[in-house]
């Protein structure tokens, strides 16, 4: 693996199910058994209702912008020949306040809009993992 | 006792100079800074039982008291939550030890050498492993590593949601930086700064720029804390925590990206108790020290300190408001984490004493409560101090 790479995330016991949809290109994420609602990122249990039995549901993978940043400043190695590069907080159609972290590609960073609609894509790291990022509709 | 209100007071204030290069250890900068709060308040290292300081510190209690040469040490505690949680948090866990008689005399610190990376590594930059494990499996993976980066997501939500901007958040660092020029121990006395500076300087993480963030410093700076009745026979006037809390909020997932929808804050939890425990009402408040981080969390600390409400802290923050000498509410008086130096916010609590000592050099008239806040964005704390009324 190139040691130019950001760092590849390592499942854990209750976030291999996670890892493993986005390899196959599914978004998916708990859906609790108790209330039906989403949470992001992966926890044992709910955060509305603290109830411990959940399903991976699958997301349209759909969404909007809720905010971003552009990065400019290269804190990492990887980031020299990545910069500028677009980090997004995505809020998914499924929920309100069901929010993730992904990085927002193929985009002129003056192109991006709060509200802006997106549709989650995959890209594969270096590691082999896919990830789920998003790309302007 | 209902609350640690008035039962504890600051007798000893203590810090190194502020550096990019220490040139000596953390543990030699933790030894003067504690020796000389020790010192400030008329007392020795016997006196002292109880140390407190901030997790991520590298100095540990044991090994203090064996340089200082504190014979028994009863109590020693420590506040998580990086540099945010501690300045604070330390001296509030200081305040209930000595309140409860658990301790007579506590020491609360901070000292490192975080600029010139001997002992501590530099916050703005990542680590180098390969592979992120818990939260950061989540963030990493996309390029998000550092505070600011972070930040700099509820930023532009803030700018979105009230119209906030840039150049509101500049109005922050240029009053550091004004208090900074007129205190000669400042990383950056002589550099001054205009919002024009401000608005020139480069993006780090838009909208997020250089002059939001704070510096990066070796230094250490410590207090000492004793039972209100204990001070009152010591070498200074007594400066009073009137109220101490610790508090964490809301978050939508674990980071430091701020859930901007929520009413519900670490900085709202703590102020929801804090004003009432301590019979203090924010208008009562005469110098702000807000842990300053970086600008856009200051305003929001404003906000939800309830100082002003969401929404309002740009207007707050502007026309000259928070600095000294014409200012109504003069905030950070030595130049904070921005402008004095980063000794994540134990600076702005030995500021706030002299405030309340009457000795500072941007002294406001008649100071009589300072409220002083740990940093937001995580679990944080927050203090009133008052003098003797
Ligand atoms: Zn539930």
């Amino acid at each position: 693996m190139s040691e130019l790479s950001f760092p590849y995330p390592i499942p854990e016991y209750g976030t291999e199910p996670y890892w493993a949809a986005c390899n196959e290109e599914r978004l998916v994420m708990q859906r609790c058994q108790a209330c039906g609602k989403f949470r992001w990122h992966p926890a044992p249990l709910c955060i509305y209702c603290s109830h411990s039995g959940y399903d991976w549901a699958p997301l349209s993978g759909r969404g909007r912008v809720y905010t971003w940043t552009v990065i400019t400043h290269a804190v990492h190695p990887a980031a020299v020949a990545r910069v500028p590069y677009v980090v997004v907080e995505v809020e998914l159609d499924e929920q309100r306040d069901l929010r993730m972290v992904s990085n927002l590609v193929d985009c002129e960073a003056d192109a991006i809009q709060f509200d802006a609609p997106v549709r989650v894509a995959f890209e594969t790291h270096a590691s082999g993992q896919k990830l789920p990022v998003f790309r302007l509709t | 006792m209902d609350s640690v209100a008035n039962q504890a007071c600051i007798v000893g204030i203590g810090h190194t100079e502020y550096s990019r290069d220490s040139g000596r250890s953390e543990m030699t900068l933790a030894c003067e800074a504690i020796g000389a709060a020790i010192a400030d308040a008329g007392l020795t290292p016997a006196d002292i039982d109880g140390i407190t300081k901030y997790t991520m510190d590298n100095n540990d209690p044991i090994d203090i008291a064996r340089n200082l040469g504190i014979p028994e040490l009863r109590y020693a505690a420590e506040v998580n939550y990086g540099g945010g949680g501690g300045p604070v948090g330390t001296i509030a866990l200081g305040a209930m030890a000595v309140a409860t008689g658990q301790a007579k005399a506590v020491v609360a610190f901070r000292a490192m050498n975080e600029r010139s990376g001997r002992g501590t590594p530099r916050f703005g930059q990542a680590g180098t492993a390969p592979g992120a494990s818990g939260v950061a499996s989540y963030f990493s993976p996309y390029g998000l590593f550092s505070p600011a980066q972070m930040v700099a997501l509820s930023a532009r939500r803030h700018m979105h949601l009230y119209g906030t901007e840039s150049r509101h958040f500049g109005e922050i660092a240029v009053t550091c930086r004004h208090h900074a020029n007129m205190n000669p121990n400042a990383m950056m006395h002589g550099r001054p700064m205009s919002i024009e500076d401000h608005q020139a300087s480069r993006m780090i993480a838009a909208p997020l720029r250089l002059l939001d963030c704070c510096l990066e410093t070796d230094g250490g700076a410590a207090v000492v804390i004793t039972r209100a009745d204990r001070a009152r026979d010591l070498r200074h006037p007594r400066v009073f925590i009137a109220g101490a809390g610790i508090g964490a909020g809301h978050w939508n997932y674990r980071s430091m990206v701020k859930d901007m929808d929520s009413p519900v804050s670490e900085s709202t939890v703590i102020a929801k108790h804090l004003f009432r425990d301590a019979g203090i009402k924010h208008s009562d408040i005469d110098v702000l020290f807000i842990y300053d981080h970086f600008t856009p969390l200051v305003m929001m600390a404003i906000e939800d300190f309830g100082f002003c409400k969401r929404g309002e802290g740009k207007d707050f923050v502007s026309n000259g408001r928070l600095r000294w000498p014409d200012g109504e509410l003069p905030m950070n008086t030595s130049g904070g984490n921005l402008s004095e130096g980063y000794m994540h916010g134990m600076q702005n609590v030995i500021e706030a004493v002299r405030q309340l000592r009457g000795v500072a050099r941007c002294q406001v008239k008649d100071a009589r409560h300072a409220f002083v806040s740990a940093g937001n964005a995580v679990p944080t704390s927050a203090m009133i101090l008052r003098n003797e009324l």
